[in-house]
């Protein structure tokens, strides 16, 4: 079965993340003319919220959070600068920089929330939230239950490593763009991805053994 | 072949690096799956192929979307109109405050330049970015100097030395000549 493929955008190597800006075009016209940001809010809008979907698991918040880092985003604007990582500074390009807002608006939602809801992603997922590639509308709910599968997998994760899976598999950020996302070294976010695969992998293959907890 | 601990896990790290840039192409190619190592652990390419295939990118709904699509827009509108009045002006003014920012006070202290939404915080325990911590006290110093003034003017005898006036009143100064500058105390309260 093929992936959706809902708002997927290219990736730059692993090693060349801000040497060039995919979105520096997009960018310098939003600069120009503000009304020009819509073009980048309609590329990132899917990201940024399936970022925040799946570390908020409610999606009423997700979209609280999407807004906010757009916002946050749009009145930062003028400011934000594509650094290439030549010298000590980190590597930033637009995605990485918007991902760094989302980021914050979503630990600040984290924070305030007391408890993480009744609502799960399971009912987002249920509710049809999650967009499937049109090609496979047959098989939607066999997404449903995988991706429900999945998902308690990746939910068991401690949150840092969580995350990275998260950026990794469903935002298709590369090693370095994790990193700079998450505010560590490289080197710590690719050793940070082999074990919590081992860990679902396990998680799944026992479940798969086992009753259907669903 | 055989490594230290420490090199295994790096090694292992690379690989399955590889791997999963190579399950991602992949996907783009609508690919299921992809070359990997023969080193990669089946289990990690397990695990990987089926998070890929699995966890899927979820969209908010058209709704959502196109009201934050409006809201954008009018932000737009606006910063286009500060734009214009500003035209001459170096760099782009982003002081100036539109109703949003009542809304959300972080929002004015961003386009203040105030604030830096994408530093990094410690995602996982409290804190707040010094300098934002720093702008809501000063804001709220700023406030509770404001209120104290409106107070201290709207209770002036409070002050010790117009109680003092006061008290002296009471002792029969009624009749007291008036001080250099022509000002009888006693007006004052």
């Amino acid at each position: 079965m093929a992936r959706p493929v809902f708002g997927t955008t290219a990736r730059t190597s692993d090693d060349s993340i801000a040497r060039f800006d995919p979105d520096r075009g997009l960018v310098e016209a939003a600069r120009r003319d503000p009304a020009r940001f819509d073009a980048l809010y309609r590329r990132y809008l899917a990201q940024v919220y399936s970022f925040a979907l799946y570390e908020l698991r409610d999606h009423h918040a997700a979209e609280d959070a999407t807004e906010r880092t757009f916002l946050r985003a749009f009145a930062a604007l003028p400011r934000f600068e594509e650094r290439g990582g030549a010298d000590a500074t980190p590597r930033s390009t637009f995605r990485v920089w918007l991902f760094q807002i989302a980021r914050n608006v979503i630990a600040n939602e984290r924070r305030t929330r007391r408890r993480q809801p009744a609502a799960s992603l399971d009912v987002a997922l249920a509710a049809g939230l999650v967009i499937a590639d049109p090609l496979d509308l047959e098989t939607e709910s066999t997404v449903h239950e995988d991706a429900a599968a999945a998902l308690r997998s990746v939910n068991r994760l401690p949150d840092d490593r969580r995350r990275a899976v998260i950026l990794r598999f469903v935002d298709e950020m590369s090693t370095s763009e994790i990193a700079a996302v998450l505010g560590r070294s490289e080197g710590a976010v690719r050793v940070l991805i082999p074990r919590p695969l081992r860990e679902v992998a396990s998680d799944l293959e026992s479940r798969r053994d086992g009753p259907r907890s669903r | 072949m055989t490594f230290p601990n420490g090199d295994r896990s790096q090694a292992e790290a690379l690989v399955t690096d590889g791997y999963v840039d190579a399950l991602l192409a992949a996907g783009d190619r609508r690919a299921t799956d992809a070359p990997a190592d023969a080193a990669l652990d089946p289990a990690i390419r397990s695990a990987a192929s089926r998070l890929r295939r699995d966890l899927v990118r979820a969209h908010p709904s058209f709704r959502f979307e196109e009201r934050l699509a409006r809201r954008l827009a009018e932000q737009a509108r606006r910063m286009s109109l500060g734009l214009a009045t500003a035209a001459g002006a170096e760099g782009v003014p982003i002081a100036t405050r539109y109703g949003d920012d009542r809304e959300d006070p972080e929002l004015a202290a961003i386009r203040a330049g105030l604030v830096d939404p994408s530093a990094l915080e410690d995602v996982g325990i409290v804190a707040r970015p010094v300098l934002l911590g720093g702008a809501f006290a000063s804001a709220a110093i700023s406030l509770a100097g404001v209120a104290l003034v409106a107070w201290r003017l709207s209770r002036p005898g409070a002050r010790p030395m117009l109680r003092a006036v006061r008290a002296a009143r009471r002792t029969r100064m009624a009749g007291w000549p008036r001080t250099s500058t022509g000002i009888r105390f006693g007006r004052l309260s």
